[in-house]
């Protein structure tokens, strides 16, 4: 793992040298060839050097963490060719991709903890920094204070775990078992707030819409799966209180699920709608989680992954359109089917992976989910309906409403899809949909 | 290189593929294979996801008729689409269609078969807003949605089959039929289908969906997308045979049936009058599917399948003539200026009708004996036959709008039967039309169904044609005076021409609940309840405590404020003091 630590620290000089853009890019994607070829077993952590270490949890993630550092970079061109401060810029995502690395790959809680809450002051960076409008201040406030008001708790929980049993290793956390209830929320709420859970989700539809694309495409890229993995990562301590509390969140999520399903048809924002539209799908990952059993777990994870590369290439197309019109309202972004029928495509299959259309990683990730929920109360087959019916309707809500109609005609100029842009969102599409053939990849990690 | 157009291309290749199936089946059915094709994606906890194939006469043949059918359609739309820009797209996305169903034909697995069913439902939606209006933006997402309804049943069924350790519902069929956990499989498998196939809750669509090009329409409503339920209903159909639920069935597709023929006869849209009978075929497959023989609704399926796409290509000939008009108000004597379009029509309307010895007389007259000859009520008894009855009724009423009344339309026009590229394509199903029942009948039938029937009861069919073809005369011919005698009775002419309402509730009556509860939420939680004790509610109280504070600090008070910091400093002092000496 020291490896691409190293390869990663020895690519920030690069960041400032001038007009290395693409060449810190195809770096990365140097990088990813490396990590892909590495040596992993499905059971076990391996690859550990000092306290670092891989299992097939963190290694999927990590991988998605450096497949979208590459899209963003990538979607982000703009500001290379505008000059708007890319060498900081790439320092920036360079630093995220370490933090998020060490995130995934570190064995120690505590300092899972440190670069968990250390990845935020880069994307907060990139939010305030990047913006487009004064509110990014405001969302960038709310984006910290959410965050960090839940996981002060977790680093004290992390501290009364070092305090009672003395070593706080992640692998070794599958013998302890706490019966606390204080605890378990202290420990939970932090990467419930991260997810987001319905009730502590404001922060993110604000980040989304103030953010850049990069920035927006890390938060529903990897971000949210921070939270995930945290969840995987501690619900192992507290498989006991756990049984008897989990049934809160996931009632709380699949009911918010649905709540915020019926919100995303009151947006008129594309950022906005995307973004509701990934905390609704990230409630269902919640539910998921929080039934602990082995179709949650491994429907979540694939979830996460699939709306990783699905949510993070909608984005995409939103900023795409956004660059054109310079709006992300739905009065506007109307009739694109018209100007760019190519791009339309790529509307219609990334929409379809975010309703869990075939064969996406998506489809896969709900199956197992609502085999989780449904098996664990099969009440919750009512909720999951009315979610999963109504995610293709906000996806088709917002698929049709920008590609169908009449085009705005207050459109002064216009320039086509560029190779650039289809090969971005082809690199979302495509990992999203042919990592279904290799399935026993997500599903068989613990 | 006209000739090498996409169009040619893909019809070239769908037909070679039809015949390729007409050869396998053949095969198959003389030796009586079935052939399993498994490919694992994954196997853990004892449960493998797979993607399998299967490969029997009935798939075969039904793969035969889509790729027949489709390939048939695509030639008819290098003519009918000629003037399309995206050409292309549209060919495309008519062959991903038809990969869908051939892929939803061939799984007899829960989960494989999405592929199929979601696609479906995704290219469907795709064609249907094919045209830039807000016509067909709504009868899209009204077919998507209705469709979804379909795909979310499909997951929960994936859920409930878990515990059978494999989700091929075709090794299960026999074993598990008195399961508690097969009842729920079967009950939203029924529910599945019958939005696909649109039975009563959910048969607003399909005449909506009449907002696609037309060739999309003569695909999607005779073999592909509204047979699919059917379909899915004939594979589970050894499982469903006597279950309360089934009957339930029986009665919701006989109303369907019923209600589709009566609504078919107050529309004047081409194009939906067409649709209507669909729907009411439909009704017809799945109720005799219901009663317990699912390869007469298989054979159904099939001739159904050949002259209701002829009909729909003849529809879209008549409508390009018509110069884009649907409305058959304005057609009239179109027998004199385009005789061969006619003929094709003419022969798919009375297929449809069952006159003998066209393809649809092999089937439905069998099924109307075998309900004849079946121990159901008489209600049921009278919904096939005035449903048939009805359907003598449209049929008849649409081929004297179209062909015998006075010509109706603007004095400019212009009617061309030379457009051989359309009039190919339609032979080619017109041959399909009169033959293809005998044909079907001869192979996919081992043993002749005994009927045995008393002579009044058999000719039932002919009473029941006689009269609907009588009131379709008249219907046709009826005058402004007569007309206006509907407004009579309103309330109930809008109930019966409006789909009892269908289109109304599964629109207007759903989504404002929806809509308005997601506002409230919008409006109470998120910017309300949530906001106030997170985000602006903090900042609210932190700043009124700051703001208390400084008002101390820095008005007037200021001093006091000094003054209470100077005697505190003495206080403690005196106490450090007191405790210094104390020590």
């Amino acid at each position: 793992m020291m490896k691409f630590l190293m390869m990663m620290i020895f690519m920030i000089p690069l960041c400032f040298k001038k007009n290395m853009f693409w060449m810190v890019q195809m770096m990365l994607f140097l990088m990813m060839y490396f990590f892909m070829n590495l040596m992993i077993n499905v059971m076990y952590y391996c690859n550990l050097s000092y306290m670092y270490s891989c299992d097939m949890l963190s290694y999927g993630l990590i991988l998605l963490s450096i497949w979208i550092i590459i899209l963003m970079l990538m979607s982000s061109e703009s500001l290379y060719k505008m000059n708007f401060y890319p060498n900081f810029f790439m320092f920036n995502l360079i630093m995220l991709l370490i933090m998020l690395f060490l995130t995934f790959s570190v064995m120690n809680l505590f300092m899972f903890y440190l670069f968990f809450e250390s990845s935020l002051i880069f994307t907060l960076l990139l939010i305030i920094g990047w913006g487009y409008q004064p509110e990014r201040i405001q969302a960038g406030m709310y984006f910290l204070f959410y965050t960090l008001f839940a996981s002060l708790p977790l680093l004290l929980g992390i501290f009364y775990i070092f305090n009672k049993m003395n070593y706080i290793m992640i692998y070794f956390m599958k013998f302890f078992n706490f019966n606390l209830y204080l605890l378990y929320f202290s420990m939970i709420m932090a990467f419930l707030v991260k997810m987001p859970m319905y009730f502590v989700h404001l922060w993110l539809p604000k980040a989304h819409v103030e953010a850049p694309v990069s920035g927006s495409m890390i938060l529903a890229g990897v971000m949210l799966k921070l939270g995930g993995y945290g969840l995987l990562r501690v619900l192992i301590l507290f498989q006991k209180v756990g049984l008897k509390l989990n049934i809160i969140f996931i009632i709380i999520s699949l009911l918010g699920g649905f709540y915020l399903s019926l919100k995303c048809f009151c947006q008129v924002d594309i950022k906005s709608l995307i973004a509701y539209s990934s905390v609704a799908h990230m409630s269902m990952v919640i539910g998921g989680i929080m039934t602990m059993n082995y179709w949650g777990f491994i429907g979540s994870y694939i979830l996460m992954i699939g709306h990783g590369l699905c949510s993070s290439g909608m984005f995409c197309l939103a900023n795409i359109n956004y660059e054109r019109l310079h709006s992300r309202s739905l009065y506007i972004n109307k009739g694109m089917m018209s100007l760019m029928p190519s791009m339309s495509l790529w509307w219609f299959l990334l929409m379809s992976s975010n309703m869990a259309a075939p064969p996406s990683l998506n489809l896969m990730g709900e199956i197992s989910l609502i085999n989780s929920l449904v098996s664990w109360c099969w009440l919750s087959m009512f909720l999951l309906m009315l979610i999963s019916f109504f995610s293709a309707g906000y996806s088709l809500y917002l698929y049709s409403y920008i590609q169908h109609g009449k085009f705005y005609l207050g459109i002064y100029s216009f320039y086509m899809g560029l190779s650039r842009e289809y090969l971005l969102l082809m690199l979302h599409w495509l990992p999203l949909n042919i990592l279904i053939m290799k399935i026993d990849y997500f599903m068989i990690w613990f | 290189m006209q000739k090498f157009s996409i169009c040619f291309i893909s019809f070239f290749v769908l037909f070679s593929f039809s015949m390729i199936n007409i050869f396998f089946f053949s095969y198959f059915v003389m030796n009586n294979l079935v052939y399993i094709l498994e490919w694992e994606l994954i196997s853990f906890s004892s449960m493998s996801i797979v993607m399998s194939i299967l490969l029997d006469w009935m798939s075969l043949l039904f793969m035969m008729f889509v790729s027949l059918i489709s390939s048939v359609v695509i030639f008819y739309s290098k003519s009918y689409m000629s003037s399309e820009l995206n050409l292309n797209r549209f060919i495309i996305l008519v062959l991903l269609f038809v990969f869908s169903m051939i892929l939803l034909i061939i799984s007899p697995n829960i989960i494989s078969i999405l592929l199929g069913w979601d696609g479906l439902g995704l290219v469907s939606y795709c064609l249907v807003i094919y045209y830039q209006n807000i016509k067909s933006y709504n009868a899209g997402m009204l077919t998507a949605l209705s469709n979804r309804v379909g795909d979310v049943f499909i997951l929960m069924v994936i859920s409930w089959m878990m515990n059978y350790g494999s989700w091929n519902y075709f090794f299960y069929l026999d074993f598990m039929v008195n399961d508690y956990m097969m009842m729920m499989i079967s009950v939203m498998i029924i529910m599945a289908a019958m939005t696909k196939s649109a039975q009563i809750p959910f048969s607003s669509w399909l005449p909506a969906a009449m907002a696609a090009p037309t060739p999309v329409s003569a695909l999607v409503h005779s073999s592909t997308l509204v047979t699919a339920g059917v379909y899915l209903l004939i594979r589970f159909n050894s499982l469903l045979i006597d279950m309360f639920f089934f009957k339930v069935l029986l009665l919701l597709s006989g109303l369907t049936m019923f209600m589709a023929g009566i609504s078919a006869n107050y529309e004047f849209d081409l194009k939906k009058i067409i649709a209507l009978s669909t729907l009411s075929q439909l009704g017809l497959m799945m109720s005799i599917l219901s009663m317990g023989f699912p390869d007469l609704a298989f054979f159904h399926l099939l001739t159904h399948a050949m002259f209701k796409a002829l009909l729909f290509m003849c529809a879209g000939v008549i409508i390009h003539m018509m110069n884009d008009i649907q409305d058959i108000r304005f057609m009239g004597g179109i027998s004199n200026f385009i005789p061969l379009t006619c003929l094709c029509l003419n022969v798919s309307n009375m297929a449809l009708c069952g006159i003998p010895f066209l393809a649809g007389f092999y089937s439905k007259d069998l099924i109307l004996e075998m309900v004849s000859m079946s121990n159901l009520n008489f209600f049921i008894f009278l919904l096939y036959y005035v449903s048939t009855g009805l359907t003598m009724f449209y049929s008849f009423r649409l081929t004297m709008y179209l062909m015998i009344n006075d010509f109706n339309l603007l004095s400019v026009y212009n009617l061309y039967d030379e457009d051989y590229v359309m009039l190919k394509s339609m032979f080619t199903l017109m041959m399909m039309s009169v033959l293809s029942g005998s044909m079907l009948m001869w192979s996919i039938f081992s043993y002749p169904y005994m009927i045995y029937l008393p002579l009044n009861i058999k000719l039932m069919v002919i009473y029941v044609s006689i009269l609907g073809a009588f009131l379709g005369y008249l219907m046709s011919n009826m005058n402004i005076y007569s007309m206006n005698k509907y407004l009579k009775s309103y309330n109930l002419s809008s109930f019966l021409c409006l789909m009892w309402f269908m289109p109304n509730l599964s629109t207007y009556g759903l989504n404002f609940y929806f809509l308005n509860y997601g506002q409230l939420m919008l409006k109470n939680i998120d910017m309300g309840w949530s906001e106030f004790y997170s985000g602006q509610g903090l900042v609210l109280i932190l700043k009124n405590y700051t703001v208390f504070y400084s008002f101390f600090q820095m008005n007037n008070n200021f001093k006091i404020y000094l003054f209470s910091f100077v005697l505190w400093v003495c206080f403690l002092m005196m106490f450090m003091m007191i405790y210094l000496n104390s020590l």
